[in-house]
């Protein structure tokens, strides 16, 4: 019977992209326990709703953080249109969801380089990053931003795609989807990663669906739940399917994304090919009254919105929730990190791709 | 055999020219949309004051005394906001970001004074030129302009049929005449 | 083309007494947890908790007073002692029997339950 210690993880780690704290308890190199605790980030954004008006709000929740920062962006905003019950036009909706697919791109290679640089494989983080580039450059062409585009308003969006710049957009796709799969083989059929991922950390599906999990870390144990077909954006104009895999590992979270990578390709693809002309805003004049839910697939899961003004109508909203996927994934990471080596511990956190800063707002 | 699968891709960028930029000796070319900096254009400005209102961050600040417009360049946050809502269009977008610095940079523009002109009857761009003038006919008496005002200085009664203007706080910004349905106010 | 089921809005007003049972019917016909989120009001709080099945999201409002307490759901869904820590940090809303609770250290915070009405 081993002595049991306890081992203070974070919040300052080399592996950690943002600050949380674990205590755990091991017992002979076996974690036993782990016990999170947060709030290193906390910014309280959400209280900001009472001095600002919602048509500045959008700001706000754009900067809960920088890789989801598209989402935030579009999931406040429809969660206002709803509450003032707006429609924006369809020109609106596709390029929203164009920019949601490139921004799950963009966060899947950034997530995949991390991974490598979890388990020590620092070139291969690189070149995932150097890919993540192009994307970023489109990033900046389109909206004016790399990482926050400040171009989703309450009515529509700001900034218009033309044709030309489209088509270009699809040929650097389909360029980089060969550097993808150049790297992707790397992760999926390598001796040295797959020491690391296969049989580390497994969720099984019943535990899964009991947690609560979103995202592709539900995905991967074999849950069938992917918030793109509820009808938000226009994935039912262009046919999708969510990608699923039965193992519950961390290879098998790692071979969702990628997976996940190439099926955002050749739905900006569809997109581009299906896009109408038209207005890309309506004007939208008048106070908030009445509450909406949203909920709205990020690149680590499901995003929950909810806004509600003031019965009697002001320009301020009255509350605004977000709730992050990586919220609902910490049971889950509480749970595999149960009776797994010390050495594993980086590893199980990333797998479930923490954005501690959409945690705690 | 699954040993060092990453070899081809070593071998690749072996031979490929980097990937990154020699930067600072070698300069970035900025795109064209890149949201650096505000930029202003000083001889159309006329003191309004409906950037300062509607900057979320409050960076922007308008003295009409000193006829100044001062800029936190460390505060703005290049939303575009400003940019959007000028009555004159005096505001622009520029790519390149401000210079990273030890201390907070601040940049005040003074706006020039404008002669006023005897007969102008021309479209002059000119600041603080003119006088705001309804023509009652066809005023339907909607209250449009005044709720849009941004000094408040028009008052519409609709019941009353009572159309106002008070000459010293109006800033002949024009953003009245943009919102008027029936188009009877004119500057001159 | 599929109905967009996202337009859907649900949300029934429950009370305190009968929220635990609502939440064990909900949880024996296979509903998923979404969230819990408060509201403050002038007089005490509004808790909405937020069920998913299906894809089609089903809401729960409750009311309470300032000094009320909440019966809290973990036993049927363990993954709520995060919403319920972090309202109890930040509004001061005090649970009942949660399984595992921080007593009021979830959340770094300078002072104590800034989001309650002082």
């Amino acid at each position: 019977m081993g002595k049991r210690t306890i081992i203070p993880f974070g919040p300052q780690h080399p592996v950690l992209p943002e600050p949380v704290h674990l205590d755990l308890v091991i017992e002979d190199e076996k974690v036993v326990e782990a016990i999170p605790s947060i709030g290193f980030i906390h910014r309280g954004l959400e209280k900001l709703v009472e001095k600002k008006e919602y048509t500045e709000m959008v700001y706000v929740i754009e900067r809960i953080c920088g890789i989801c920062s598209f989402g935030h962006g579009w999931g406040y905003c429809a969660a206002v249109e709803g509450a003032m019950d707006v429609k924006v036009p369809e020109r609106a909706e596709y390029l929203r969801t164009i920019w949601m697919e490139l921004s799950r791109m963009h966060s899947h290679l950034l997530w995949l380089g991390l991974l490598a640089d979890g388990f020590g494989f620092e070139s291969l983080f690189q070149h995932c990053w150097r890919i993540r580039e192009t994307i970023l450059d489109i990033f900046e062409e389109t909206t004016g931003g790399r990482v926050i585009f400040s171009v989703c308003k309450v009515g529509g969006i700001r900034k218009n795609i033309n044709n030309e710049t489209l088509a270009k957009i699809d040929g650097i796709l389909e360029g980089i989807r060969k550097d993808i799969k150049e790297v992707a083989d790397v992760f999926i059929e390598d001796d040295s990663v797959k020491n690391r991922l296969v049989g580390v950390g497994v969720l099984t599906k019943e535990d899964a669906i009991e947690l609560g999990t979103v995202g592709p870390v539900a995905r991967a144990s074999g849950v069938e739940q992917d918030i793109r077909l509820t009808g938000s954006g226009v994935y039912d104009e262009i046919g999708f399917e969510p990608i699923i895999e039965t193992a519950g590992d961390s290879y098998a979270r790692c071979v969702v994304r990628i997976r996940e990578l190439f099926q955002s390709i050749n739905l900006i693809q569809k997109s581009i090919a299906k896009i109408p002309d038209g207005d890309i805003e309506i004007p939208v004049k008048g106070n908030v009254t009445g509450e909406f839910v949203l909920r709205l697939e990020q690149p680590r899961g499901e995003a929950f919105y909810y806004a509600k003004g003031f019965d009697k109508g002001t320009k301020f909203l009255e509350r605004m929730r977000v709730r992050t996927p990586t919220n609902a994934n910490i049971p889950a990471m509480v749970k595999t990190l149960q009776n797994c080596d010390l050495a594993d511990v980086p590893i199980l956190i990333l797998t479930i791709d923490p954005c501690i800063s959409c945690t705690e707002r | 055999m699954g040993t060092f699968k990453i070899g081809k891709l070593v071998m690749k960028s072996l031979f490929r020219k980097p990937a990154t930029l020699m930067y600072p000796v070698i300069p970035r070319k900025w795109q064209e949309r890149t949201r650096g900096h505000i930029s202003i254009d000083e001889a159309s400005c006329i003191l309004c004051g409906i950037c300062d209102k509607k900057c979320p961050t409050n960076a922007i600040t308008i003295d009409k005394k000193t006829r100044t417009w001062t800029i936190q360049r460390m505060q703005c946050i290049q939303c575009g906001c400003c940019t959007e809502v000028c009555p004159k269009k005096c505001l622009g977008m520029e790519p390149e970001y401000t210079e990273p610095g030890v201390s907070k940079v601040v940049d005040i523009f003074t706006i020039p004074q404008v002669e006023k002109k005897a007969n102008s009857g021309t479209n002059s761009s000119n600041a603080g030129d003119g006088e705001l003038k309804c023509n009652l006919d066809e005023c339907v008496y909607c209250g449009l302009c005044a709720k849009n005002c941004p000094v408040s200085a028009l008052e519409v009664d609709r019941k009353e049929k009572i159309w106002k203007v008070d000459k010293d706080a109006c800033i002949t910004c024009g953003v009245c005449i943009d919102k008027c349905p029936k188009k009877c106010l004119v500057i001159e | 083309m599929s109905e967009k089921k996202f337009l859907i809005q649900d949300i029934q007003d429950v009370t305190n007494s009968e929220l635990l049972s609502r939440v064990r019917n909900l949880k024996a016909d296979e509903y998923r947890l979404i969230q819990i989120c408060a509201t403050t009001k002038e007089e005490g709080f509004e808790v909405l908790y937020s069920f998913d099945k299906d894809h089609i999201v089903l809401n729960l409002r409750l009311v309470i007073g300032e000094n009320d307490e909440v019966e809290s759901v973990t036993k049927e869904y363990w993954h709520a002692f995060i919403y319920e820590n972090e309202m109890s940090d930040l509004f001061g809303i005090k649970f009942l029997h949660n399984e595992l609770d921080y007593n009021g250290h979830f959340f770094k915070v300078a002072e104590k339950t800034p989001w309650k009405n002082k």
